[in-house]
């Protein structure tokens, strides 16, 4: 009897989140899958027509999407990269700071909660040729660096989304840093360790865990960028910056073809839950070990 | 010799730091005193991108005013409100069984993280063919459930590991003396818990708030929320800066201030309770 209640306390607590989730997540999610199945344009959905795998190998002969994943990927991993060890040293000098410490902290954080196209906007004028303070300041000791051109706006990208992220990956570093045991420290500095030396063999090894997690959260995050290059380059120069989402984007809402664009965002889905199962391994695999 | 033992100074560790504390400073405050100083410049002094001192004008402020970004800005507050409030109502219930009873098990725990990491691409094509069967795209409506996709999740993962934190000893106890197991969510776990909604609530809002990609698919004309608005001032009639300027600052004042009350819990919540803080 006992038992009978509580299953449908349980129940009644998890239906509304099970009904929910299903309707907003899941539902689309099949959906989705078929759209990518059919031709779908919005402009003449009269005949659609069910075209089974047509639309990912479409979508796999089309060297625009290659180039979109490669764009992507080098955005990911040099993104990533520069946020985890500027934000690394950040949270470590963060964690000696003594005074002012509450309202240090708040100010480095602010970034991350920033809507990601007013940054994007914002960094678009400030690092404009002819408008931006950047340029302007450089030109005067007879610089000239043009942030979006060729071979130089996919990099810029990168800066901006360093200048948003990187106090994310100082959040969960510092927070890490502080949860380490002290004794390890003091005997390493009763041995007279190095600085350099305790950081190698003592604060890397032991903040393995929350590193894994924040490289896992950050990547797949990274993953998904859209606004910048939609508030800047959308795409070029030639289609040097189109990441997988800004082609997704174009393709379904530009050129009215649901059906091509759903095809290319569910291989996208099918990467990004492999790296999500590698990654999440990686850091199942750290935790245990610890 | 002494004075200049004084004025030198010392390459340790810390001073690196410091310096390096400082550079981040700068970078972060400098671009929000440029977006400050360009909502109070007419076009001309724009062009000037060096001019620190001028005769500010209110201009951009009234245009804000007229050109629909206060009506934005109420709606994105809309959505993000009613899509917290279902989400912590939800999110909490079912995160509590999640914690307590294990309810689905692995299946449940996996589903709520992957849904964060879902690119917002594949949802949004069906999302966009749903409204315009229901006729509801360009509302306010085609943007809620497709925020409820992302904050949803987010929010009970966040209260899975708040829950989780909460010692199921307390709570026997409070069986143990009487209470029914309501009566003792109501009294005991909730209580403990308040401080993680709080927080989850907060960062659920921020992100509907800051959110681009499905306002601008699903709403990007007369329901514009506030980004979508912000993006309009790139393309419509050329680019007027000084209102772009103002029109940012509208979007980041109150969501800066929300932040600085959930740092410290953000941590926990986003790591599912992996990293304690």
């Amino acid at each position: 009897m006992y038992e009978g209640v509580q299953m449908s306390l349980r129940l009644r607590l998890m239906l509304p989140l099970v009904v929910v989730f299903s309707a907003s997540v899941g539902y689309p999610l099949l959906h989705a899958f078929y759209l990518s199945l059919t031709n779908y344009k919005i402009t003449s959905r009269g005949d659609t027509k069910i075209v089974w795998l047509q639309q990912y190998i479409a979508t796999l002969q089309d060297p625009n999407y290659w180039s979109s994943l490669r764009v992507t990927a080098v955005f990911v991993i040099l993104a990533v990269f520069i946020e985890f060890w500027l934000g690394l040293f950040v949270a470590l000098a963060l964690q000696k700071q003594r005074k002012i410490k509450d309202l240090t902290r708040s100010f480095l954080l602010a970034p991350m909660f920033v809507t990601p196209i007013a940054i994007g906007l914002m960094f678009r004028f400030i690092l404009n040729q002819q408008l931006g303070v950047i340029p302007t300041f450089l030109a005067k000791f007879g610089l000239a660096y043009d942030f979006f051109g060729p071979g130089k706006a996919l990099f810029t990208i990168v800066l901006i989304d360093v200048w948003q992220w990187t106090p994310f990956m100082v959040l969960l570093l510092l927070a890490g840093l502080e949860g380490l045991s002290k004794s390890p420290f003091e005997a390493a500095k009763i041995d007279g360790a190095s600085a350099l030396f305790t950081f190698r063999k003592i604060t890397l090894p032991m903040l393995m865990p929350v590193i894994s997690v924040a490289i896992l959260i950050r990547s797949l995050d990274a993953m998904k960028i859209f606004e910048y290059v939609f508030a800047i380059t959308r795409g070029g120069p030639a289609i040097e910056t189109m990441t997988i989402q800004y082609y997704t984007y174009q393709t379904g809402i530009q050129f009215y073809r649901l059906g091509l664009a759903s095809a290319m965002s569910y291989l996208m889905l099918i990467i990004v839950m492999i790296i999500a199962v590698i990654l999440f391994r990686r850091v199942e695999a750290t935790r245990k070990n610890q | 010799m002494s004075t200049n033992h004084l004025f030198r100074a010392r390459l340790t560790w810390t001073n690196l730091g410091n310096g390096l504390l400082v550079l981040m400073g700068l970078s972060v405050v400098l671009p929000f005193f440029w977006l400050i100083l360009g909502s109070f410049k007419t076009g001309a002094q724009l062009n000037d991108p060096t001019l620190l001192l001028f005769n500010p004008t209110l201009e951009n402020w009234n245009e804000i005013f007229r050109s629909g970004v206060l009506e934005s800005t109420w709606r994105s507050a809309m959505v993000a409100f009613i899509t917290v409030i279902f989400s912590i109502i939800i999110g909490s219930m079912g995160a509590y069984a999640i914690s307590r009873y294990r309810s689905g098990g692995n299946v449940a725990r996996f589903s709520i993280l992957a849904a964060q990491v879902l690119p917002p691409a594949v949802l949004v094509f069906p999302f966009l063919e749903i409204s315009y069967q229901l006729r509801l795209n360009d509302t306010v409506f085609a943007v809620l459930v497709p925020h409820l996709s992302f904050v949803l999740p987010v929010v009970t993962w966040f209260l899975i590991g708040f829950f989780d934190a909460v010692p199921r000893e307390v709570e026997e106890q409070a069986l143990v003396d009487g209470l029914s197991r309501i009566q003792a969510l109501r009294k005991v776990v909730i209580p403990q818990v308040s401080p993680g909604i709080g927080a989850a609530a907060i960062f659920g809002f921020v992100l509907s708030w800051n959110d681009l990609f499905y306002a601008l698919i699903l709403a990007p004309g007369n329901s514009a929320t506030l980004p979508v608005k912000i993006a309009s001032f790139n393309t419509f009639r050329g680019v007027e800066l000084g209102a772009m300027c103002a029109a940012i600052l509208v979007a980041v004042v109150p969501v800066l201030f929300m932040s600085f009350f959930i740092q410290k819990r953000l941590v926990r919540g986003i790591s599912g309770g992996a990293i304690k803080y």
